[in-house]
Formats: structure tokens, C-alpha cells, sequence
């Protein structure tokens, strides 16, 4: 029922879209509109028998009967703002509130030669690279887009601050569906650094269905950081796509730190010769909280390098899932492809559900993966405690050394740091004295 | 004169999983000296090791271990450490993520603290590490590296002294340090250990060969049979059982009761 329920508050919520859209019904945007609500009617909301939903049950989530919002519910001031993270780095700021930009409270280039970010128009060309008939939020998003930016890096262009997305769901007058939504084209032989936060703020439930799309053209290079640190009332089911031509980098890191629910869905696609895609998750949760991380790298042409590492550790009844998929073309020789997805339990009742999957057409590869799950090592930790480390500190230390790998290989020191932080913070640990 | 001695170890029965496999040893180690412990494998000296540096799942039945005057078997395995015992392993951990500087500096600053010494300021840490590093002759690099990743059996071992060197202990147990060793890092590893050698502290070397006699020179040494220390004598022992092999003892001693 809950279900077929928010099915129906989608259409409802498109109707009322499409009559402010007005002339522009037959327009580009317009029907990428008609046709993701086509495919969300035509599939619906996946259940767990769906293969990519076999371990997250969406029935009790959707059961909080979120109704859509376009834009802020009720006047926004920067108070908004307090407690965020990243208020005070030096960065291009994106706010959204309810999947609209808040111009205000963003700071945006004005006249830029390297950067533009402006809101899409009935032309921009969104919507070409993460699949609505795929992925189920994704139609959702594109069934509703409104008031999402294009962010546009110029070819050569070397952009060193970043750009922090900042997607806020406002929920003072209910539960409430938010669509954020960033198209991120990156000109050729460019580079860029994107922070993505998610927040719920306001006293009912929030569930930001996001999709980011990032377009890498040739000898570009993108450094993505995705951030799910909500509070108990945030709920997240994003979709980051990114296309990654010739001689191209791009590389996604996802931190999932806290929030109710978290899905993530980060799609890679090595469309050229000698793209490289570096795929890198950490999970630390607790209580009742989910994660769930689908991954796909898909190789289509030769010579390129993908890493993935995805980490999480999970105490409380805390569930985590990682479902890696790897496909080789058969075009795609000379590939080099390596996953790995290492979990600590923390406790009895956690559970966590992994499954890499590699679909190989090609002969001449290299690829490989390997998973593991356990408790902390005991040896390890009584080796620490020889040395003068308490017991619970050395528990602390290696928990935390566990999670920290995956940030290292993030470059942006204020980022990296920040990460390390909350993971130390969440864990409850020291970090070791630098 | 006498003084407390710094090791005491009394009539001490111990075991693993209901089994027993020290059955009665005593031991007194004073400041000063260093003391060899010999045996066959299976004999109980890891056991011993083990127990002195309070692994949980070794049971203490009876017996007594006192340093420096306190009851050690009713503190955790860091107060032991803190209070002045240092094990070397025979396995030292791998642990990835975790730099050999920031591990070393953590317990460092840990032994400080129970000391009621303040922590030492970053430049005279690393002024320390470089310092005791080169004791070991062990490069700079590995510093940065993740703890004992991917090292040799050498490098392992080295790192282990090294630790030793840092943080100072009354009591170094080498548990089979010499295993594993080309004769070249044995001699690295014994020079180390004989270089922090003074009047306050003491060693005891657990082997089953000579070899490291020949560089650690003992002022006395045990050999443990079937969980108990069945003969002690000076360092010409050590030859007269490398010369006579264990079946010696084997034969000399009382069979199990």
C-alpha cells in the first residue's frame, strides 16, 4: 500500500508541476520529465524480490507517507544554515532547500572564467547519464526536476575551490520528499573538487531522493565527496552517474556517518580509452541505522584502471550492504579492475550483506575482488595493550585505523580531516597522536 | 646485600584451555642481570612468556608473580606494560592503517602519562625515534609505514627492539627474538638489546638455541623441561645443551608424574 501510495503522490505532485511549466510542455526538459514518470508508473517502487533490492526493504520507509516538496515550505533565513558542516570553508556554495536553489544563501561565481552555476533551463541537457528506466529514485527526480544547477567547469581550467552542494530537506510541515538534483559537466582537461552534504532539518522525517550526474570529458579530472551525516530524521536515496571519457579521472568517495537510512547508488562508466574511475566507501553506523551501497563500474573501452574500496563498520542492530559490480565489454582489453569491501561487526546484532559481482566479456584483463567480514582482531588489540595502550583505547584505535584507510586517499586536507573527525567522534575513539 | 629482586616468580602453575603446562616454576630476576630461559618446543616457554605478559587466555592456578615488589597477575596486560614489562613477540602484528611513528608515539606518551611525566614535544619525539631507529639500523621509511606491514621476519624483529628502545622498560622478555634471524639481523637484534642494557633493568632471553647466547651473554641460565625449570647454571649450560642436545635432559629428568 505504501507503495502504490507514494507512486500516486509522485503523479499528483507532476500534474500540479506541469501546469506552471506552462509553454514550455513540449519542451527538452519537459519530456524527460513525461518519460521518467512513464518508467517510474511502468515499474514502480522495487520490492525486495527486485534483484537490486534484495536487502532493503522500502515498505516501512515509504509508510511515512512523505509528500513531495519543490522548493522551501516555509520562508528560509541562513539560520537555516547553523550547524552544517563546511560553513566556513573557502568554497563555491550551492544551497538547496527542497531541491531548489537558494541563491542567497549560496555563494556563486558572478563572472568567473572558470566556473559557471546557474539553474537549469528547459534546454539543459540533464537526465543523459543516470538511467530513469534503471533506477527507480532516479525517476522519481527526474519526474519532479525543478530548480537543480548545472555546474559547468571551462576546458583548462583549473578550479581550486570547491564546490560544496549542500541539499537540505525542510520538513517543518511534514514528512517530506526532497529532489535535489546537479548536473556537473567538466570541460576538457579541467579539475574540479565537489562536496555533496545531505540534511534534514525541521521537526518530520525527510527523504532526499538525489541524483548527481557529472559528465568528465577528455584529460578532466573530478575529486567527488559525497557526505551522509543527517540526523535521526534523515532518510537518503541518492544516485551519483558519472561518464568518464579518454584519459579522464574520476574519483568518488562516499562517508556514510550517521542518518536513519542511506542508499546510495554510484554508477562509473569508462567510456574511453585510458579513463581511470576510483570507487572508495567508509560506512560507520550504529543503532538502527541502514546503509546500503550499490556500485557499478562499467568498463566499455580498453585500457582503463578502476580501485574500489569500500570499508564500514557496524555496531548496535545496524545493518550495512555493499553490492559492487564490475562489467568488462568485450572492447574493453587490457582493462585493470580491482574491488575490495573489507566490514567489522561490532557487534552481535549487526548484520552486514556483501556481493561483488563481475560480469567479464573481455580476455585480456586483469581483474579482481575479495571481501571479508569479522570482529576485530584480537592479537592486534593485546599487541597494543603490551605496549601500555588500554584495552578499550587499543579497541578504539584499530577501529578507527580500520575506517581511516578510505579517507586517506581523500586530497582535500579540511575534507579528509573533517571525515577522520567524525568517524573518531562516532566510534568514540582517539585517533592516533600525530 | 639483598634487594627487592625485580622479577619474583613463585611455584607458578598455569595452562590453557584446562590444560596445564607450567607446573611449578620459579624464577628470581635481579636489576642487572640478564637470564636465559632454554628448553624444547612444547616445553612451556612461550606459556611463560605468555603469562608474564598477561594474555587472557592463559589461567593462572596457583603461584605468584611479583616486579618490583607488586602482584602483577592482577593487572591488565597495559598496566604490566606501564609499569615497566616489555614483551617482544615471537609473531609481531600486522596492523595496516596504523603508522609505526603514531603507534609508537601513542604508547610512548601512554608510559609517560602513568609516570606523571608531561608528553614530549614533537621535535624531541622524533629526535628520540631517529635516535633509537638507528640502534636497530632500521631506515627512516618505515617510520610511514603502516606497523610491521609487509616487513621481513628481520624487520619485524628489529621493530620489536626498537619499540624496547623507546619506551624504556625495567624488564625486556624476548620471546624467541632469535627465530627466523639471518645471522646478521641476530646481531643487529643482540647489539640493540645489549646497548639498553644497564644496572636497573633486566632481560630474559626465551630460546630454544645457543646461538643468541653468543651475543646476549646470560649471567644464568634455565632450562625448562615439561613445565618446570629442571636445572640452572651459568652461560657454559647453554653450550653443554647445544653441545648434548635436550634428550639429555629429557632423560636425566623425572618423567611426568
Amino acid at each position: 500500500m505504501a507503495m502504490e501510495h507514494f507512486t500516486s503522490a509522485i503523479k499528483g505532485a507532476f500534474a500540479i508541476l506541469s501546469e506552471r511549466v506552462n509553454g514550455a510542455s513540449n519542451g527538452t526538459l519537459h519530456t524527460t520529465r513525461k518519460n521518467a514518470l512513464a518508467n517510474l508508473i511502468e515499474a514502480g517502487m522495487p520490492t525486495p524480490r527486485h534483484e537490486e533490492w534484495k536487502y532493503t526493504n522500502l515498505a516501512p520507509l515509504l509508510a511515512n507517507d512523505f509528500l513531495p516538496a519543490i522548493g522551501p515550505s516555509l520562508p528560509v533565513t541562513s539560520s537555516i544554515l547553523e550547524g552544517l558542516p563546511f560553513a566556513d570553508l573557502d568554497a563555491w556554495r550551492i544551497v538547496l532547500v527542497n531541491g531548489v536553489l537558494q541563491r542567497e544563501l549560496s555563494a556563486l561565481p558572478t563572472d568567473s572564467t572558470t566556473i559557471t552555476i546557474e539553474e537549469f533551463s528547459e534546454n539543459s541537457p540533464v537526465g543523459q547519464i543516470a538511467s530513469t528506466a534503471s533506477y527507480p529514485f532516479v525517476a522519481v527526480n527526474t519526474s519532479l526536476l525543478w530548480g537543480g544547477v548545472v555546474v559547468r567547469i571551462q576546458a583548462n581550467a583549473i578550479v581550486h575551490k570547491p564546490i560544496h552542494v549542500c541539499s537540505i530537506v525542510q520538513t517543518d510541515v511534514g514528512n517530506t520528499l526532497s529532489m535535489p538534483r546537479i548536473l556537473v559537466q567538466v570541460e576538457h582537461h579541467s579539475s574540479c573538487t565537489l562536496i555533496e552534504t545531505h540534511h534534514t532539518v525541521g521537526r518530520s522525517k525527510g527523504l532526499s531522493a538525489s541524483v548527481t550526474e557529472i559528465d568528465c570529458a577528455e584529460g578532466s579530472s573530478v575529486a567527488y565527496t559525497k557526505i551522509l551525516d543527517d540526523g535521526p530524521n534523515g532518510h537518503h536515496i541518492g544516485t551519483t552517474a558519472v561518464n568518464i571519457a579518454r584519459a579522464a579521472k574520476a574519483m568518488a568517495t562516499t562517508a556514510c556517518l550517521d542518518g536513519t537510512f542511506v542508499r546510495n547508488d554510484l554508477v562509473m562508466r569508462l567510456n574511453e580509452p585510458s579513463a581511470e574511475a576510483y570507487l572508495y566507501g567508509v560506512s560507520v553506523l550504529n543503532d538502527t541505522q541502514v546503509a546500503d551501497n550499490h556500485t557499478v563500474v562499467d568498463h566499455a573501452a580498453p585500457h582503463c584502471h578502476s580501485e574500489e574500496l569500500y570499508k564500514g563498520l557496524y555496531d548496535g542492530r545496524s545493518v550495512g550492504v555493499f553490492n559492487g559490480k564490475i562489467f568488462v565489454r568485450q572492447d574493453a582489453q587490457k582493462t585493470t579492475a580491482y574491488q575490495s569491501n573489507h566490514s567489522l561487526l561490532l557487534s552481535d546484532n549487526a548484520v552486514v550483506n556483501a556481493k561483488p559481482q563481475l560480469e567479464i566479456w573481455a580476455d585480456d584483463v586483469k581483474c579482481s575482488h575479495g571481501a571479508t567480514s569479522g570482529q576485530l582482531n584480537e592479537e592486534a588489540v593485546f599487541y597494543l595493550q603490551s605496549r601500555g595502550i588500554g584495552k578499550d583505547e587499543a579497541r578504539g584505535l584499530l577501529t578507527y585505523a580500520f575506517a581511516a584507510e578510505v579517507a586517506d586517499h581523500i586530497k582535500h586536507d579540511e575534507v579528509r580531516e573533517w571525515i577522520e573527525h567524525r568517524i573518531a567522534e562516532k566510534l568514540g575513539a582517539r585517533q592516533f597522536d600525530h | 646485600m639483598t634487594t627487592t629482586p625485580l622479577l619474583q616468580i613463585t611455584d607458578l602453575h598455569a595452562g590453557i584451555e584446562g590444560r596445564e603446562i607450567l607446573k611449578g616454576i620459579s624464577l628470581t630476576v635481579r636489576a642487572g642481570e640478564v637470564h636465559a630461559i632454554m628448553g624444547p618446543n612444547g616445553s612451556g616457554k612461550s606459556t611463560m612468556a605468555s603469562v608474564l605478559a598477561g594474555r587472557e587466555e592463559y589461567q593462572v592456578t596457583s603461584g605468584s608473580i611479583s616486579f618490583n615488589g607488586k602482584d602483577i597477575l592482577e593487572m591488565s596486560p597495559e598496566d604490566r606494560a606501564r609499569e615497566g614489562v616489555f614483551m617482544a613477540f615471537q609473531y609481531p602484528v600486522e596492523i595496516p592503517g596504523v603508522s609505526t611513528a603514531n603507534f609508537v608515539k601513542t604508547a610512548v606518551q601512554e608510559m609517560r602519562k602513568h609516570r606523571g611525566l608531561p608528553p614530549l614535544e614533537p621535535a624531541a619525539f622524533l629526535a628520540l625515534m631517529r635516535e633509537k631507529m638507528k640502534l636497530v639500523e632500521m631506515d627512516q621509511q618505515f617510520l610511514s609505514r603502516s606497523l610491521n606491514e609487509g616487513f621481513s621476519g628481520g624487520e619485524k624483529k628489529r621493530n620489536e627492539i626498537f619499540q624496547m628502545a623507546m619506551l624504556d622498560p625495567a624488564l625486556a622478555v624476548l620471546d624467541e627474538t632469535d627465530s627466523g634471524l639471518d645471522i646478521d639481523a641476530l646481531r643487529i637484534v643482540a647489539e640493540g638489546v645489549n646497548t639498553l642494557r644497564t644496572k636497573d633493568n633486566a632481560v630474559v632471553v626465551i630460546t630454544h638455541y645457543q646461538r643468541l647466547l653468543n651475543y646476549i651473554v646470560p649471567d644464568v641460565v634455565h632450562v625448562i623441561w615439561n613445565g618446570r625449570i629442571v636445572r640452572s647454571g651459568g652461560k657454559e649450560l647453554a653450550f653443554e645443551l647445544e653441545e648434548k642436545g635436550y634428550d639429555w635432559i629429557k632423560n636425566e629428568s623425572p618423567a611426568e608424574v
